[in-house]
């Protein structure tokens, strides 16, 4: 039985630097593989809808404007977003995927955890159609 | 001895009570018993010493069937027997209870009861362990016909009242620890009575993180359920997806490439460390010893990173697919590991050194709890809490799973079973996870990292046993060739490892208990997985609407 085991350590913590870091002032840059916010790409996809099945927090919602002409847009709700990276992993065409660069999620209010992926075009007309319920529905998601 | 001979074994010690028998798996025997025949039964499968009593599953088989199913899992090595008793679904049939020969059976016979709505002669708890106290009666969660608006609270039980406390009689005082406690990291309720500073009864009581998991699982399709069941537990996330995918896997008669079985083992592996280290400083700070506290969990972010570095998250890692990993381990993460394990090595023997011979540490652990070997077995306990009372329950060597075929782990084992041993074992056995790791990473199969999986599992049910940080993890998964499963029930090894802490806090003064829980390692949200809210300070029941509206219109703010 010994006293003051430790005593060694804290000695020789006068002499390191601190473990802790000074967030915000100070960052580490996340790793490479880190998951941090949804990206899309809607020029790759399909509008298969995989994404969307499988998201297990329903965060996820794919618009069809056209399928033909390729027109779509992910909304995609951050805050709902467990970063499980699963619709990354059923997309055969590569078009979404999380970056590491993306991570620090604060807001004032909810509204922007809302994010509109697509064309410009395409959201505008989209948002518009939400606006007016009493227009021309938009396509349902297939799936 | 092989599976084939114990399974006859066990067909043979239980022929007089036999009605049929079938073999669902390589492993398991299935023997069918009529509801009388239950504690004879359990008790020749206990004389013979076959085993141990795993689990117990309660499934509702739906109105059309009209029965309620129970599973009695008895596992020796890898063998498993479960004894299969039918109930009628609308009657007052009850099953007898085998708390008394068993004594961790007294928790799943409280969870079948609360959950399912089983009757047990001869229990003789009436209180709630799981269900809030304002839950209402005779309705259970986990049947088939449950509906949300069921659950709508009821005023004037326990919940109104104070929790017991006070003068009891002569020097008896009950003291109640809990739900929020400084002493408690995580909510649970306890009440200790006490004579002077000495405890003499001990009672406790569940459910504050219950979230409804195996209901909610039910409705969510095979791939979603794998994000669902990694969220039960944060420390051992990767244990309970593991344990999934193992499941379904088998179901679904897919086996995961070597290269991903091995990476997966590697995670566990790094996922022991974070936790044991987790562990040390949570049962260090109950001691009062915040040094050793603030040394190991900043050593404990060395594991943390490189478990980001490899999985792209610190916790809730989602490594796992179903028929696979996501991450692959190329040349930079195992230089990353190489390093980051040499430092543990050395900071871990450091830990070890102290645990053993710092003297106010000592005072706190050496012989406080001390559970003999005999006791462990009666009790039921898992994982490092047995194995320091000497008793060899290790999955990882009894029924190797993934590719711990491949890359052994020894068995580490102390003999003492006081509080002092339960460090040693953890922390020697994080030694041998830090090993095997380096094996893994110097001898890592190539290959492919995923195979197909069907997005339907064909029908059929699986029992899927993984040794977590804490003790064996117990997976039933039941499939009726859809795209959700029919049921799961996951056991996890904290609700076998309570029976230590009830039965041992008798005895100890009342200053120990703290550290006795900790010993554990308990895991509140393992044990836990809808809760209402009352608030005795207005005399005010809301009602599930109320709540929730409230909770939408605080949240929109």
């Amino acid at each position: 039985m010994k006293i003051g085991t430790m005593l060694k350590d804290i000695v020789a913590s006068f002499f390191k630097k601190t473990s802790t870091q000074l967030y915000p002032f100070e960052k580490t840059r996340a790793p490479e593989r880190y998951r941090g916010n949804l990206f899309y790409d809607p020029s790759a996809c399909t509008g298969c809808c995989l994404c969307v099945k499988d998201c297990p927090s329903k965060a996820i919602e794919l618009v069809t404007l056209d399928r033909a002409a390729k027109r779509f847009v992910l909304k995609y709700h951050m805050d709902q977003c467990i970063y499980c990276g699963q619709c990354a992993v059923n997309c055969k065409f590569k078009c979404m995927g999380m970056t590491s660069q993306d991570w620090e999620h604060a807001a004032l209010n909810k509204k922007e955890f809302t994010v509109y992926y697509g064309k410009d075009e395409d959201i505008k007309q989209l948002l518009e159609n939400v606006s007016k319920p009493a227009a021309e529905p938009v396509d349902k998601p297939i799936g | 001895m092989n599976i084939e001979q114990t399974l006859k074994d066990a067909e043979q010690f239980l022929a007089p009570w036999c009605k049929e028998t079938f073999h669902p798996e390589v492993n398991r025997l299935d023997v069918a018993i009529q509801v009388d025949d239950l504690r004879a039964a359990v008790g020749a499968l206990l004389a013979a010493r076959w085993g141990y009593l795993s689990a117990v599953t309660g499934t509702d088989l739906g109105i059309e069937v009209g029965q309620l199913e129970a599973l009695y899992h008895f596992c020796n090595g890898p063998a498993i027997t479960s004894l299969r008793i039918h109930l009628p679904r609308e009657s007052d049939a009850c099953l007898p209870s085998i708390a008394d020969i068993i004594p961790s059976a007294s928790f799943f016979e409280r969870e079948l009861q609360e959950m399912l709505g089983f009757a047990f002669s001869g229990s003789k708890v009436s209180e709630r362990l799981f269900l809030p106290d304002d839950w209402p009666e005779k309705v259970y969660p986990l049947r088939a016909d449950f509906s949300i608006e069921q659950a709508a609270p009821v005023a004037g039980r326990r919940a109104d009242e104070l929790p017991e406390q006070g003068v009891v009689g002569g020097n008896t005082f009950v003291i109640p620890i809990g739900p929020q406690h400084p002493a408690l990291k995580e909510p649970g309720h306890f009440e200790f009575t006490v004579d002077g500073e000495i405890v003499t009864a001990a009672k406790m009581r569940l459910g504050y993180a219950h979230r409804g998991i195996e209901k909610a699982a039910e409705s969510r399709n095979w791939i979603q359920n794998l994000y669902l069941f990694e969220r039960i537990c944060g420390i051992c996330s990767h244990t309970h997806a593991m344990a999934y995918s193992l499941g379904v896997e088998k179901l679904a008669q897919v086996e995961a490439p070597p290269r991903a079985q091995a990476i997966r083992e590697l995670i566990a592996g790094l996922e022991r460390v974070h936790s044991h280290l987790l562990w040390l400083g949570v049962a260090a700070h109950e001691a009062g010893f915040d040094t050793l506290f603030m040394y190991s969990w900043r050593d404990r972010e060395t594991v943390m990173n490189l478990l980001e570095q490899i999985t792209g998250n610190r916790v809730n890692y989602s490594a796992n697919v179903l028929g696979g990993v996501k991450c692959d381990i190329g040349a930079e993460q195992a230089k990353a590991v190489k390093e980051g394990l040499t430092y543990l090595e050395t900071r871990i023997r450091h830990y070890l050194e102290v645990v053993t011979t710092d003297a106010m540490f000592l005072n706190r652990t050496r012989g406080i709890g001390t559970i003999s070997r005999d006791e462990a077995e009666k009790f039921g306990l898992l994982g490092p809490t047995a194995r320091a009372s000497g008793l060899s329950r290790d999955v990882r060597l009894e029924a190797p799973y993934g590719a711990y075929h491949h890359f052994p782990v020894s068995l580490v084992m102390e003999t003492n079973g006081d509080l002092e041993a339960r460090c040693v074992v953890r922390l020697k056995e994080l030694l041998v996870s830090c090993f095997t790791m380096r094996t893994i990473v110097d001898n890592l199969p190539e290959g492919p990292l995923t195979t197909r999986m069907p997005r339907k599992i064909p029908a059929g049910e699986t029992v899927s046993r993984i040794e977590a940080p804490r003790g064996e993890l117990f997976y039933y998964i039941k499939s009726k060739g859809g795209e959700n499963p029919a049921r799961v029930h996951i056991r996890t090894p904290s609700l076998c490892n309570w029976v230590s802490v009830l039965e041992k806090a008798v005895g100890h003064q009342l200053a120990d208990v703290p550290m006795l829980i900790a010993g554990m390692d308990p895991c509140f949200s393992c044990n836990d997985r809808v809760v209402t809210v009352n608030r005795p300070s207005t005399n005010e029941t809301w009602s599930w609407k109320q709540l929730r509206e409230y909770g939408i219109e605080f949240y929109k703010r």
